[in-house]
């Protein structure tokens, strides 16, 4: 037996470069604004569970949440650090829904805090130099970067669908559009089709415009039951439906850092990705066409097309025709990213899927100034991480 | 340790990567004995769900197939990668069959006539050409000739 699980507060620090700022001053900001939301202080606070750092802070081991109780509230509380890459923020979120709806406690906060290194992610420590290491491979034999992954699916969609370079850029130039009146994004002034084309291409068929790039950022969610949900004064915001998975075997995507897979008809291309938004759709006992927006993780143009279609959204081929006309807009029938998505925030990995949950409880509320979705009721998150894992977040006002 | 001209010659980027017979080039996978999936590189296990014998043995894999997709890399990538007289150069996809997609660097051919669905073949050529460590060698694929 579980019991309903509520978004009682959210919070983020904007994202940047902060070079005078630690980590761990980050995940503060973020923490005391999620639990100013939620009308709450830390005393309040039972549990928190962070989204585990590979680059800085949580005492060199991934402890961020032992970290920030450390300068914040020593209070004996329940601390989890979960990995899970890019997707480690909404495992995060998951292991916190599951604490307060199993009744363990009854408040819980989920957070992810980073400060990105600069230019492509290099290849983390701990493998061996050696052909068991395909993240060692990758490099030594090929020096196939992140966007080279994400350009190779790009080039075959343009074989398949005729998808052209116009519509590609169209969806980054869609990004920074809706990131113009979200004071937490980095990348905020309008850019144009030209533009995008004018700026250097990184792997073909994608131009620096039309891959993320890396940022510093925190946000944080505290979660609780239904009687602190009444208490917060805020609109009520549920958890309708929460799920993690990883990959299938046969998954034809080019997965970072592989280099091969073993595609196997009928395997749902981003399995990982596709399998948890099924879990989270059962869970939540709605189908696509209830969903008012949705927060994807956008590494690249080619992920605002190809995805909505992977999770059943749309017919295979049918992104470029919404894109083209206007119906991933914020106005329109399938808002994609009304935040401005990874292409106008940058990515802080871990803090990044905290930040799309955020997103979704804000909109809900109508709290989204300068980007709100009209009359959003139900909102869905979907994340990648490296390692095949999987999140997406369906929350209900 | 002195190092003879054949062994610069062959020298590879890793070792248990490639491997060269009767003059022909091949990857080196592994293969399920239990449901005959084919791995690249070679993998510790069987990954299929269904598969429950899961003893593996390895194979040279095949060497031609048809490039499913590709890139360019314009980027220098980091300095992990090495390679004389760094220029842009593509990347693909190449399918060699049985469900088997493999990456790799394209090679003998301009970078504005590559098309999907193109036959490649395997083929190994130095990265680095280097005093101390001789050639250094890796796999990449080029149209194919026929032989």
């Amino acid at each position: 037996m579980t019991r309903p699980v509520y978004v009682l507060g959210a919070g983020a620090h904007p994202w940047g470069k902060w070079p005078e700022k630690s980590q761990l001053q980050l995940a503060l900001d973020a923490m005391n604004a999620a639990i100013a939301d939620a009308a709450l202080s830390w005393s309040d606070i039972q549990a928190l569970v962070a989204a585990s750092s590979r680059f800085e802070g949580g005492m060199g081991w991934g402890l961020h949440a032992n970290e920030v109780v450390q300068a914040v509230a020593e209070q004996g509380i329940a601390c989890v650090n979960v990995g899970g890459a890019c997707a480690a923020g909404a495992i995060a979120f998951q292991t916190a829904y599951s604490m307060v709806a199993s009744g363990q406690c009854d408040v819980a906060a989920a957070m992810g805090a980073e400060r990105m290194p600069k230019g492509f992610i290099p290849r983390p420590p701990g493998s061996p130099d050696d052909v068991t290491d395909p993240d060692y491979l990758r490099w030594i034999a090929m020096g196939a970067t992140n966007p080279v992954y994400w350009a190779i699916e790009a080039q075959r969609r343009m074989h398949d669908f005729g998808t052209s370079a116009e519509t590609l850029a169209r969806a980054s130039v869609m990004m920074r559009r809706n990131a113009v009146g979200n004071v937490n994004a980095r990348f905020r002034k309008e850019s144009t089709i030209e533009e995008v084309f004018a700026s250097p291409m990184v792997c073909d068929p994608l131009h620096l415009l039309e891959i993320c790039p890396v940022s510093d950022g925190a946000a944080a969610l505290v979660l609780g039951t239904a009687e602190y949900a009444q208490r917060s004064g805020h609109r009520i915001i549920e958890v309708a439906g929460c799920a993690i998975a990883t990959g299938q075997f046969g998954d034809p995507a080019r997965r970072i850092p592989t280099v091969s897979s073993q595609v196997r008809p009928d395997v749902p291309h981003t399995s990982e990705v596709v399998t948890a938004v099924q879990r989270a759709c059962t869970m939540a006992g709605i189908g696509p066409e209830d969903i008012d927006l949705l927060e994807m993780a956008d590494n690249s143009s080619w992920h605002l097309l190809a995805w909505p279609e992977l999770f059943g959204f749309l017919e295979p081929g049918q992104g470029d025709w919404m894109l083209n006309n206007g119906k991933l807009d914020i106005g329109g029938t399938l808002p994609v990213n009304p935040s401005g998505g990874f292409l106008s925030f940058g990515e802080a990995t871990t803090a990044q899927a905290v930040l799309q949950i955020c997103e979704l409880a804000w909109q809900l509320r109508g709290d989204a100034t300068g980007h709100q979705v009209p009359d959003a009721k139900v909102a869905m998150s979907a994340v990648l991480g490296l390692g095949a894992n999987g999140a997406s977040v369906i929350l209900k006002a | 340790m002195t190092i003879t001209p054949a062994e610069l010659a062959t020298a590879p980027v890793v070792a248990g990567l490639f491997a060269t017979e009767a003059g022909r080039a091949h990857l080196i996978g592994s293969r399920c004995l239990g449901c005959g999936t084919l791995y690249f590189p070679q993998a510790i296990s069987c990954r299929n769900p269904h598969c429950h014998d899961k003893t593996i043995e390895q194979t040279a894999l095949p060497n031609r197939g048809i490039l499913y997709s590709f890139t360019v890399q314009r980027y220098r990538p980091p300095p992990l990668f090495q390679m004389d007289d760094w220029q842009p150069y593509a990347i693909g996809v190449v399918d060699l069959g049985q469900g088997l997609h493999v990456m790799g660097m394209l090679t003998d051919i301009a970078l504005d006539e590559i098309a999907i669905g193109m036959a490649m073949q395997l083929t190994l050529e130095p990265l680095i050409n280097d005093s101390q460590r001789g050639s250094i060698i890796t796999y990449k694929f080029k149209p194919e000739t026929l032989a």
